[in-house]
Parts: structure tokens; sequence; C-alpha cells
């Protein structure tokens, strides 16, 4: 089963598996840390479909649903067996 | 010797660059760009240092115009030591962007900042063990309490004095990534560029095909430049230009070929490297930091679980922002009343020298009634400004904006407008120029010019103040609540309109994204807050300094010839005279017009100048508002209200929107959209209220 961050309900937590589309926004999510592998938690959504609230690496990042979205994600317990590299 | 401060945004970059040059800091901006270059010169152990403050930054890859004034500035002037700091809370991401400046830069010393902060999360960071690790030097700092800031530049100091450049470990790489990056090299280590960048660096940006490799590009030094000042404060100037100097293709277009065969992209490599960074960084972690307590809630967890509350959230929003706007615009009335008065007792007292060394007439009134009352009302609203950036700078320095932004996005997403957008509107209701500078702490620049072009929609205080005075006379009692809540509704409409309208002539390659840190709460030291409070309200006063006065002379002499004449046939009466035309279709008489055109200059100053067309000498706006309820029917005087809401806001904001834009182009077609917008609205609202039988 597929599920993207944006499924998540506040205070889930879940790793990393793939993000999908490229280009600029993807760079700028590598450089904010989120790459294949990483956990994540969703700490709280602002209300009416507005943006999350996202800790990973210890600290907290805001992004929107839509950017959410593009971001694959597996249950965090499971053992993240590849090696990581994403676009393949 | 050039040093740089580098690192994230929020690290205490400022806060050190503050603490080690004083007030001995040159603010300007970088070459074409809107962002804030820093710098100072110190001297330390008979060596002069030039300083630099370099935005932050969360990569080397450029995305943000802070990141690409970073980048540019690393990759073309090359600093003899980069001081990375480094946030020791948040070490994990923030080694990210070490890792990249390592590669590229040969002397580094890392600056471990807020060990306070970590303490309390319950992260100790043994700095010994991360020397180690990464086998670069590093120096514990507490900026905020200004611990460890002289030892760090010390130690950047004997980094730059070495002979040789010292040696950092290389991040280690998969081997299927190692290899082609060995490939690389051995094919561009023969060539020159690699004695100017390191050859690791350059094969990697090689096979990520970044467009810089290659390119030789001079600095030129602004020597040229007329009104360079020479003061320390808030030189606006560009200190350097750069120019592309040529431009080659490196070797390696096959190999790259290649390896696109094998499924290794551009895009494919980057994220390879960029994994094996952060994979690095997890392997090495554990050596020297140890999380003793990693659930325990710090201080930003419990006040977000109120202030980013889906239910809290809001209500302490408006509380905190109409704290901010109570004491910026109304609390402060006195001191700008305070200046007005000063400025006119000086007229005065100048007007009384002029009479006794037997000054014509003409020239004692431009100067009381034409230069000191012009600047007056500009430096009147002086006090309010500077209050507004003291508080600005406060809510940035301790995270509470990017916390509005988040709660604001939704409501901006609707426009089609970024989160960070959000508080440059909020502000456009205190002062529109305010507003319009606040858009520098967006990324995008079209986002930034939509948001700026769409500011002056939002009624400011001063405006809203006349408006009030013009409701009340004309719709006494609870009709004038009625009618005041419809123009505000009437406001947001047309910014939402207007932004959405925007977006279709702005165009835009690709729409930004809101991936924004929320960083922890801090609280901000009196230095940081104060010290840019002080350069944007000397470089606000500087830059509208020249037009206002020259605006000022400007309306005086259009009001007082010829002179000796009843108001209607001065040449502003006269051109209210030519303009009435445009405003028969909405009602408006000449006065109206001339009272809009010298709007222009502050809009606060619209009820004197009618109160000098209808012949009421009085200074209360009540008598004003009073005299024109004669001349002018309800429906005329919403009309009316519309379009002074709405049109051009002021001469300083618009100054500002050029200053911020760099684009003559865009900064007329704001003008041209304003004053178009206005007065369609009103004749709709003239001439559909006529048709529902209003008066
Ligand atoms: N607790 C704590 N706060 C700090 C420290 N250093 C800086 N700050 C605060 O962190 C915030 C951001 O600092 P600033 O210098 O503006 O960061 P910059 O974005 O890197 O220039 C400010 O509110 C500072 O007062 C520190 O060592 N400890
Ligand atoms: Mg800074």
């Amino acid at each position: 089963m597929d599920r993207f961050l944006q499924d998540l309900k506040p205070g889930e937590r879940a790793r990393v598996e793939r993000i999908e589309g490229g280009g600029a926004l993807r760079r700028r999510m590598m450089d904010m840390g989120i790459v294949p592998g990483v956990e994540l938690e969703v700490v709280r959504c602002a209300p009416l479909g507005g943006p999350l609230q996202i800790r990973l690496k210890g600290y907290y990042l805001a992004m929107r649903r839509g950017e959410c979205a593009r971001i694959m994600v597996c249950a965090s317990n499971r053992e993240y067996s590849e090696p990581s590299l994403a676009s393949r | 010797m050039k040093i740089a401060l580098m690192g994230n945004p929020n690290v205490g970059k400022s806060t050190v660059f503050n603490v080690l040059t004083g007030s001995n800091q040159q603010v300007g901006n970088w070459a074409g760009k809107t962002v804030e270059r820093k710098s100072g010169i110190i001297h330390r152990a008979n060596e002069e240092i030039e300083l630099i403050d370099l935005p932050g930054t969360y990569s080397l890859t450029a995305y943000s115009q802070e990141e690409i004034v970073t980048r540019e500035y690393i990759l073309r002037e090359k600093p003899d030591v980069v001081m990375a700091m480094v946030d020791a809370s948040n070490i994990e991401r923030n080694l990210y962007l070490v890792l990249q400046i390592l590669e590229l830069a040969p002397r580094v010393v890392i600056g471990l900042n807020m060990m306070d902060l970590a303490k309390t999360a319950g992260i100790t960071i043994h700095s010994n063990k991360l020397a180690l690790a990464l086998n670069v030097p590093v120096v514990e700092i507490i900026a905020a309490k200004g611990q460890g800031i002289e030892e760090f530049l010390t130690e950047a100091i004997r980094v730059g004095k070495l002979k040789k450049d010292p040696i950092a470990d290389d991040v280690p790489y998969p081997e299927e990534l190692e290899n082609r990056i060995q490939a690389m090299e051995r094919l561009l280590s023969d060539t020159i560029w690699a004695t100017k960048y390191p050859l690791r660096w350059l094969a990697i940006k090689r096979l990520e095909q970044d467009p810089e490799i290659g390119q030789t590009w001079k600095s030129i030094p602004q020597t040229n430049q007329r009104n360079r000042s020479t003061d320390p404060c808030c030189d606006p100037g560009d200190p350097v230009k750069y120019e592309l100097q040529e431009s080659v293709s490196l070797p390696g277009e096959a190999l790259l070929q290649a390896y696109e065969a094998e499924g290794w992209s551009k895009d494919h490599f980057e994220m390879a490297v960029a994994d094996a960074k952060y994979q690095y960084i997890s392997k090495i972690l554990p050596e020297f930091r140890v999380n003793e307590n990693p659930v325990k809630r710090t201080w930003t967890d419990k006040l977000d679980e109120w202030i980013l509350s889906p239910f809290w959230g809001y209500p302490i929003m408006v509380i905190i922002l109409s704290l901010v706007f109570w004491f910026s615009f109304v609390a402060s009335a006195p001191l700008g009343g305070a200046v007005s008065e000063a400025m006119a007792w000086a007229a005065d007292v100048i007007v009384v020298i002029m009479q006794w060394g037997q000054m014509p007439e003409v020239i004692q009134s431009l100067v009381r009634d034409g230069i000191f009352a012009g600047v007056g009302a500009v430096l009147a609203f002086v006090p309010q400004i500077a209050i507004f950036f003291a508080f600005f700078s406060l809510m940035q320095d301790s995270g509470y904006l990017a916390r509005a932004a988040f709660l604001g996005d939704r409501f901006m997403q609707l426009m089609g407008l970024h989160g960070k957008s959000f508080f440059s509107l909020v502000s456009g209701f205190g002062c529109n120029v305010p507003g319009i500078m606040a858009t520098r702490t967006l990324e995008d620049p079209k986002d930034r010019l939509i948001t700026m072009l769409i500011n002056p929609l939002i009624p400011c205080v001063p405006r809203l103040g006349v408006m009030s005075a013009v409701v009340a006379a004309f719709f006494p009692g609870s009709r004038g609540a009625f009618i005041m809540v419809s123009l505000l509704l009437l406001s947001m409409l047309l910014v939402m309109f207007s932004a959405l309208f925007l977006r279709r002539v702005v165009r835009q390659k690709e729409r930004s994204a809101f991936v924004m840190e929320l960083p922890l709460y801090h609280v901000p030291t009196m230095r940081n807050v104060l010290l840019p409070t002080w350069q944007k309200t000397y470089s606000f006063l500087k830059r509208a300094w020249t037009f206002i006065l020259v605006a000022s002379i400007v309306v005086w002499v259009l009001s007082s010839y010829p002179q000796g004449v009843p108001m209607n046939e001065t040449w502003a009466g006269k051109m209210g005279g030519w303009l009435a035309f445009i405003g028969q279709p909405l009602g408006f008489d000449w006065r109206i017009m001339v009272a809009i055109v010298f709007g222009f200059t502050a809009k606060e100053t619209t009820l004197s100048t009618l109160g000098i067309l209808y012949g009421v000498a009085a200074d209360a706006s009540q008598s004003i508002a009073q005299a024109m309820t004669g001349a002018m029917t309800p429906l005329g005087a919403y009309t009316f209200l519309v379009v002074y809401m709405l049109y051009i806001p002021c001469l300083a904001s618009v100054v500002t929107t050029y200053k911020e834009s760099r684009s003559l182009g865009w900064t007329s077609f704001g003008v041209a959209y304003n004053l178009i917008l206005s007065f369609i609205i009103g004749w709709l609202i003239f001439h559909g209220g006529q048709l529902f039988g209003f008066q």
C-alpha cells in the first residue's frame, strides 16, 4: 500500500521511501534533509487544509499538502533494507 | 584577510557579526539583488580583516536569491577563511551544509553555536570529537551571551595564516558513485580548472552538470560610482559586480552521456551525492553527539502547543499583531506629533530669521508651506516606521514570523501567494512602506513582486484616519461602522482579485514551494533588534528624502502660482479643472481632483487640502469633513472614499516599490494599475448606486 506524507495523521511517524518528480522542489527537500530513509513525524496540521508541521532530524519544518503529496512513505518500524538511492 | 560567516538561516551568524563589528558595519545590497550585504572591517593581531555576514542558506545549490548570493560569493570571491556556523541543537541537518563547504573551501573553522539551547534540550555535543571526526577545528559558542566569539575569530585567523591548506577528511561515497567521481577527476585533473577549485568538488559538480562550472567571472569593484557615500552606515551602493569573462565547456561530455545511458542522470547524481552526505552524517553522529533525553519537550514544543494550535493559534496571532500595531501606530502617535511640532517650530524660527534678513515673502512661504510642511509630513511617520521595524526584527529573530506564515499560509494559498506574503500584507495596514519592505523575506522574486504590487491596496493607518473622519461626517451613528466595514471588505476583495490577476500578468516558470523551517524560539538580543532597526529607518529616510523634498517643492509651486489669485486659478486649481473631466463620471468636482493629486505626496494631507479648497481654515478634521457634506451626496462621498482608499498610496511607497523591485516598469505598472482600478471601481459604485436609487 502506497502512502504519502499528506495522508498521515498528527502524531504518526513514517519513513521516506521516495520523492516523486524532480526539479527545484526535490532539491529543496534534499537540502532540508528529506531523503529516502529519513524518519519523519507529522506534528500537527494547520486547519482548513493548511500546511503540515513535520519533525525530522530534530527540527521542525512546515510544508504544504501539495508538496507532501509527492513524498511517498512507509511505516517507520519496517526495517529500511535497500541502500537508499532514490530515483532508481 | 577576507573571512566569511556562513551557515543555515537562524544559527546566529548576524549575532556573531554584530558583536565583532559593532557599529562598524557597511550595509548595502548585493549587486543587482535586494539581499542585504553586510560587511565590516576589524583589526586583530596586526591584521586587517574584512568580515562578511553571508545570507543564510541550506545548501550550495542555488535556490533563492539569498542562496545565489552566498554561492556566488564563495565561488567567485573565494574568502580566505570560512567561519561555518552550526546550530548545536540541530546539528544533523546543519552538518549537511558544512560538508558541502568543506568540499569547496580549503580553510574552514566550525563554530558550534547555541550550546545553551542544546543543553536544555538534553543534547550533549563533544566538540573535540566532532573536530576529530571531520578533521576541522571546532569552537564552542553561545553567541547570544557573547561567549566564545573572540576565540572563534582567533581560530579563524590562525587557520587563515597557515602556510599550507589544511586537509579535511573526504566524505566517503558509495563505490559506484566513487568510481564515477574518480573517472571524472581523471578527465579534469589536467585542466586549469583543477587549479582553481578542489578537484573532487569540480568532478562532482561536473557530474551534476552545474551550469557555473566552466565559467570565469571577474569581479569589478565599483569605483566610479558617483553617489557612493562615505557614510559608515547604510551604503546603498553595490560594492562589486560580476562580469562573465568566458564560458568554456569542460571535458567529460562523452562520459556524462555514457552515465546517462546507465541511468545516472544529473538528477540521479545529485540525489546520490546528497544521500551519501546524509548517510555519512548519521554514521559519524554517535561519535560526538549524546542525546540524553531525545523525547524531552523543549520550550519550543510547549509554546507551539498554543501558538500553532488550530484553535488558539489565530486568536493569539490577532493579539500579537494587534499589540504590534498598537505600539507602532497608535502608541507612537505622540512621538510623530512631537516631530511635526518640532518641524513647525523649526520652520517658524527659520521664517523669523528670514524676516529679519528681509528675505522675499515667496521664499519664506516656500520654506514654511513647501519644504517644512511636506518633509515634516513624512518625517512625522518615521517614529511609526522605526517602532514597526523594531517589532519586525523582534518577531523575525524570535521565530514567530515563521509561525505566522504557517498559520496564514492557507489564506495566502487562496490568492496564489506564499505564506510569507501574509506578514507583508498585514503590515500594510500599518504603513505600506514597511509592508513593501517586508517582502524581502520572500524567496521567489515573482511572489515578491506580486506581494509588493498589491500591498498599496491595503489602507494604511493614515488613510484609515482620513476615511473615518469622512465617514463620521456623512454617515453618522451606527451606519458609519457599517460603511467602514464595507470599505475594508472591498479592499480585501480587491487584494484577492488583484493577486489572482497579477499571477497571470507576472510570468512565473515554476510555482515556488512552501517548504519552510520553523526555527526554535529564541530570545533576541537587544543589539540584534536595534541595529537593523536603525539601519532600515535610516535608509528609508535617505531614500525618501530627496524625492519627498522635490515633490514638496513641486506641490508648493503648483498651489502658489500665479501669486495672489484664488485657489481655483492657481496652476493646481487649473490642473484640477482639466482633471475634472476624469472625475466627472464619478461625480467629483475639481476640488476633489486637486485633493487626490496632492494626496500623492502623503495621504494624510488630503483632509487639510480639502479644508483649504472648501475654505475651512480650521485644522480640526471634523469641521473639514462637515464642510464637505454640503458639497456632496453620501453616494458621492462613498465613491470618493473608495477611490481615495485604492489609488496610489503615497510617494514614499512608490519610491520604496521602485527601490525594492529595481524596476521602473513594474513600479509604473503598479501605479497605473492602482489608478485605473480605483477609478473603475469608483465608477461602478457611483453608477451602480444611482441605478439602485441611492443618493
Ligand atoms: N539561545 C541562544 N540564542 C542565540 C544564540 N545565538 C544567537 N541566538 C539567537 O538566535 C536568533 C537568530 O540569530 P541571528 O544572528 O539573527 O541568526 P542568522 O540568521 O544566522 O544571522 C536571534 O534571536 C539570536 O538572539 C545562542 O548562542 N543561544
Ligand atoms: Mg542574519
